[in-house]
C-alpha cells in the first residue's frame, strides 16, 4: 500500500518522479484510402491528455479494449515514441530534448534505462543467432568493455535468473529450439542486461498458455523487487492486470480511446471501481467462483468501440455508457480524485454528487 | 462418456504423423450431445486441434486418423464421417457441421469483400442465393453488425473483432447444425472474446445450434459451456458438467489448472503455476502422463495409465486418486460463499 499512496497525482510530495508524462499527447495522421474524398488526412489521437508519474521501484499495469492507447502510452513513456504534444521527462530531464542535444542527461544513457519486452518474443529475437550471441550484443554496445569469458559469465548467470538451467546449453540454442515462454525468459534478460529502470512489458504474457502466467508474473515480480526496477505492465486482461499490479502493490490504470479514465491502487480499482468503463472490463474477466450465467449482459449499450478518428463528444464512453446522460454527450469530465483512497482518480460525472449530471436526462440506443 | 441423443460420436479416434509410433491424437472417445455447448480445454500442444480437425476428417496432411466419427442427423440417419468421399465431405463441412478457427483475417480472401465470400458460398453449394443474403444479413444483425457497411467492406475495414464475428456469420449461412471453433477469439481483446461469447450463447438458442469451443482458456469457455472436458498430452483427462468440472474436479491437472489461472476475484496468494512441462508426442511418459507433474502420484500412476472412471453423474476422471485430489488439492476460489455480482449492470 505505502508507495501506492506516495506514487499519487502530487509530485509535490517528493523529489522527482522517475518519469513524468504532462499533458502527453500522441496524434497519428492515417493513411489516405484510395476512395478518400477529404483532403486533410484523418488524425487518430492514439493518446489525449495524460498525466501520469512513475516512481522509482513502481508498478503500473495499463488496461483496456484495442486501440485504446496504451501500447501508444506505454512505448511513449519510455521514449520509443515521440509525442506530438506534452512532455515525458526522464529523472527531470525531458527525452526529447536530450535526443535533440539540449539535455543534461545522454539520450542514450535514457534510452538503455528504458527497456521493453513484446507481446511476441519469437519476432524480436533474430533468428540466425544463438541466444548467447544475441544477450552479448548489448553488453558489447555498452561501456565499459568486458572481455568474452566475463560476458558469458554474465550471460549465464542471468539466464540462471531468469530459470532457464543449465544456462550454458540454452546460451547455445537457437530461439526456434526454445518454447514461447523460454523466449519470453530470454527477452526479459536481455531488457535486464541493461540494468534498466523501467521496462515496459507489452502485452508480455497474452501470448503465453494460461498456466504459464501466473509463473512468467512471478519472474518479473521477483526480479523487479531484484533489480530495483519499474515495471510499466500493459494488457487487455484484468485479471492478469490485477495479479501483476496487486503483487507488485502498484496501480491500474484504465484507458479508452487515449484517455485515462480512471486510475488507482490496485485493490481499489478492482475491489470498488468508480468508472461505468472500469466495471465493464471487470465484467469481461475470468471470475471462477460466479456460476454460470450469473454475470449476464455485458453492461454496457454496445460491442463495438466507437472509430477514433471521429471519437465521440463530451466523454468518449458516452455512446457505450449504461449510465450516460445528456451531460456526458457536451462536456469531456476531467480526471479527479475519488473517494478517501489516495491516488485514487477517475474522470467520471457520477463520481462528483453535486454536479449538474444526475439533473441531464439519461441517454438511450439512439442518440449518441 | 456417453449421452442420451449425441449428434456427434467419436470413437477411439487418433492421430498420428509417423505410423503408428507417436500420437498426436491418442485414442480418444467423446459423445456430444445435441444441442449442447461443450467446452474442449488444453494446452498448447495438449492435441485439441486435432480433436477439433478430426471431427470434420480435416488432419493435416500426412497426418493418419483411425478410428470411428459417426455423426447423426436430426431424421435418424446416421454418417460414417471418415468413409464420405471429396464431395460428399465438402458438403458435410459446411451444411452439417461448419468450422471457424482462430484468426479471421487469414480465413478471409483480402481482394474481396465480406459480401462476396457470402456469395461464393453460397454459390458453391448450389444454395438460392437471395434467400441465402437475406439470411446472411439476419446472422450479421444477431452479432450486432451492420449487414450493410460489413457486406460491402473488406476484410481490413473492420476491426478484429467485426471480421472474426463476420467469420461466425459466414460459418452458419448453410445452415449447419453443430458449429466447431477452434481458439476463435484468442487474438481479440478479453473484452472482445467475452462479448462474443454472450452472441454465441443467443445464437445457440435462436437456432438450436450444437457448439464445440475448443480453447486453452478455462475461464473463459466456463462461462459458455454446458459440458467441458480437459486434454493433456493428447488425451481427454476429464470430462464433466461445467459446474463439477470447475467445483468439484476431480483431475490433478483440472485443479492444478484452475489454480494457475488468474482470477479476478480469487486470493492471489493461492494462485500457482503448474510445476514443469507437458511432453512432447515422442516422449509421453509410460503410466498416467500427468505423473511427473502431479502431486499426489503414485507407482501404480507411473505404470499404468488410469482409465476414464465414472466420479458422478455425468462426470469421469482419468486419476488413479481423483477422490483424493478433491481432498489434497485445495481450489483458490470459492464457490460458497455468496459471490458479489458485477454492480451498475446494462440493461437498466
Amino acid at each position: 500500500m505505502s508507495r501506492a499512496d506516495e506514487s499519487s497525482t502530487g509530485s509535490d510530495q517528493h523529489d522527482e518522479p522517475l518519469i513524468s508524462l504532462e499533458n502527453l499527447e500522441v496524434h497519428f495522421e492515417t493513411e489516405q484510402g484510395l476512395f478518400d474524398l477529404f483532403e486533410e488526412p484523418d488524425v487518430v489521437k492514439a493518446v489525449d491528455g495524460v498525466s501520469l508519474d512513475i516512481e522509482e521501484n513502481d508498478v503500473l499495469a495499463l488496461v483496456g479494449e484495442s486501440g485504446c492507447g496504451k501500447t501508444t502510452l506505454g512505448k511513449t513513456t519510455i521514449g520509443l515514441q515521440r509525442p506530438t504534444g506534452g512532455t515525458v521527462t526522464y529523472r527531470g530531464q525531458d527525452i526529447w530534448a536530450a535526443k535533440d542535444g539540449n539535455g543534461e542527461i545522454p539520450f542514450d544513457e535514457i534510452r538503455s534505462s528504458l527497456q521493453i519486452i513484446h507481446q511476441d518474443p519469437g519476432s524480436s529475437l533474430n533468428p540466425n543467432r544463438r541466444i548467447l550471441n544475441i544477450l552479448a550484443e548489448p553488453i558489447k554496445l555498452t561501456p565499459p568493455a568486458v572481455g568474452a569469458s566475463e560476458r558469458r559469465e554474465r550471460i549465464h548467470a542471468l539466464l540462471e535468473r531468469v530459470g532457464m538451467n543449465p544456462a550454458a546449453d540454452f546460451a547455445d540454442r537457437y530461439p526456434h529450439q526454445l518454447s514461447g515462454g523460454e523466449k519470453q525468459r530470454v527477452a526479459l534478460a536481455r531488457a535486464l542486461l541493461m540494468n534498466p529502470d523501467v521496462i515496459l512489458a507489452d502485452e508480455a504474457i497474452s501470448a503465453l498458455d494460461v498456466s504459464l502466467r501466473v509463473e512468467m508474473m512471478d519472474l518479473m515480480l521477483d526480479l523487479q523487487s531484484e533489480f530495483d526496477t519499474s515495471f510499466v505492465f500493459v494488457s487487455h486482461d484484468l485479471s492478469n492486470a490485477r495479479y501483476f499490479a496487486e503483487h507488485g502493490d502498484g496501480r491500474i490504470g484504465v484507458m479508452y480511446l487515449g484517455n485515462l479514465v480512471e486510475v488507482g491502487p490496485a485493490d481499489q480499482l478492482i475491489g470498488d471501481p468508480s468508472h461505468p468503463y472500469t466495471n465493464v472490463l471487470r465484467w469481461a474477466t475470468p471470475n471462477l467462483s460466479r456460476q454460470s450465467g450469473e454475470a449476464g449482459e455485458p453492461p454496457m449499450r454496445k460491442i463495438d468501440i466507437p472509430d477514433p478518428v471521429n471519437p465521440p463528444s463530451g466523454c468518449r464512453f458516452h455512446t457505450r455508457c449504461p449510465e450516460a446522460r445528456e451531460a456526458c454527450r457536451e462536456v469531456a469530465p476531467q480526471l479527479q480524485q475519488s473517494g478517501e483512497a489516495a491516488g485514487h482518480r477517475v474522470a467520471c460525472f457520477r463520481d462528483d454528487p453535486n454536479h449538474t449530471y444526475w439533473d441531464s436526462d439519461p441517454l438511450t440506443e439512439d442518440d449518441d | 462418456m456417453t449421452t442420451d441423443d449425441p449428434i456427434i460420436e467419436i470413437n477411439d479416434a487418433a492421430v498420428t504423423y509417423d505410423g503408428g509410433e507417436t500420437f498426436v491424437l491418442d485414442h480418444v472417445s467423446m459423445s456430444i450431445e445435441r444441442g449442447e455447448i461443450l467446452g474442449i480445454v488444453g494446452e498448447s500442444g495438449s492435441g485439441k486441434s486435432m480433436f477439433a480437425d478430426s471431427m470434420l476428417d480435416a488432419i493435416p496432411d500426412p497426418g493418419r486418423l483411425s478410428g470411428e466419427i459417426r455423426y447423426h442427423r436430426d431424421d435418424g440417419t446416421t454418417v460414417d464421417v471418415l468413409e464420405l468421399s471429396d464431395d460428399e465431405l465438402r458438403e458435410f463441412r459446411w451444411e452439417e457441421v461448419s468450422m471457424v478457427f482462430q484468426g479471421a483475417m487469414s480465413s478471409f480472401n483480402p481482394t474481396m469483400k465480406i459480401g462476396g465470400h457470402f456469395r461464393e458460398t453460397l454459390k458453391a453449394h448450389d444454395a438460392d442465393v437471395t434467400s441465402g443474403m437475406e439470411f446472411a444479413r439476419e446472422l450479421l444483425s444477431d452479432l450486432y453488425l451492420d449487414p450493410e457497411r460489413v457486406l460491402t467492406s473488406y476484410p481490413h475495414e473492420l476491426s478484429g473483432g467485426m471480421q472474426q464475428r463476420a467469420l461466425i456469420a459466414l460459418s452458419l449461412v448453410l445452415e449447419p447444425e453443430v458449429l466447431v471453433m477452434d481458439e476463435p477469439t484468442a487474438a481479440l481483446d478479453l473484452l472482445m472474446q467475452r462479448s462474443i461469447l454472450t452472441l454465441l450463447e443467443d445464437l445457440q438458442e435462436k437456432y438450436d445450434l450444437t457448439m464445440v469451443f475448443i480453447t486453452h482458456d478455462l475461464p473463459l469457455v466456463a462461462e459458455l459451456a454446458d459440458r467441458m472436458a480437459v486434454m493433456y498430452a493428447f488425451q481427454l483427462i476429464e470430462v464433466g458438467d461445467r459446474e463439477q468440472l470447475i467445483a468439484n474436479s476431480g483431475h490433478p491437472y483440472t485443479r492444478a489448472l484452475l489454480n494457475a489461472t488468474p482470477d479476478i476475484e480469487a486470493s492471489l496468494e493461492e494462485m500457482r503455476p503448474i510445476e514443469g512441462q507437458s511432453p512432447a508426442p515422442i516422449n509421453v511418459p509410460q503410466g498416467c502422463a500427468f505423473a511427473p507433474r502431479c502431486p499426489l502420484a503414485t507407482e501404480e500412476c507411473r505404470v499404468e495409465d488410469p482409465v476414464f472412471t465414472q466420479l458422478d453423474d455425468g462426470h469421469a476422471v482419468a486419476c488413479h486418486h481423483a477422490e483424493d485430489a478433491r481432498d489434497e488439492i485445495a481450489l483458490h476460489f470459492d464457490r460458497s460463499e455468496e459471490t458479489v455480482p458485477v454492480s451498475g449492470g446494462g440493461g437498466s
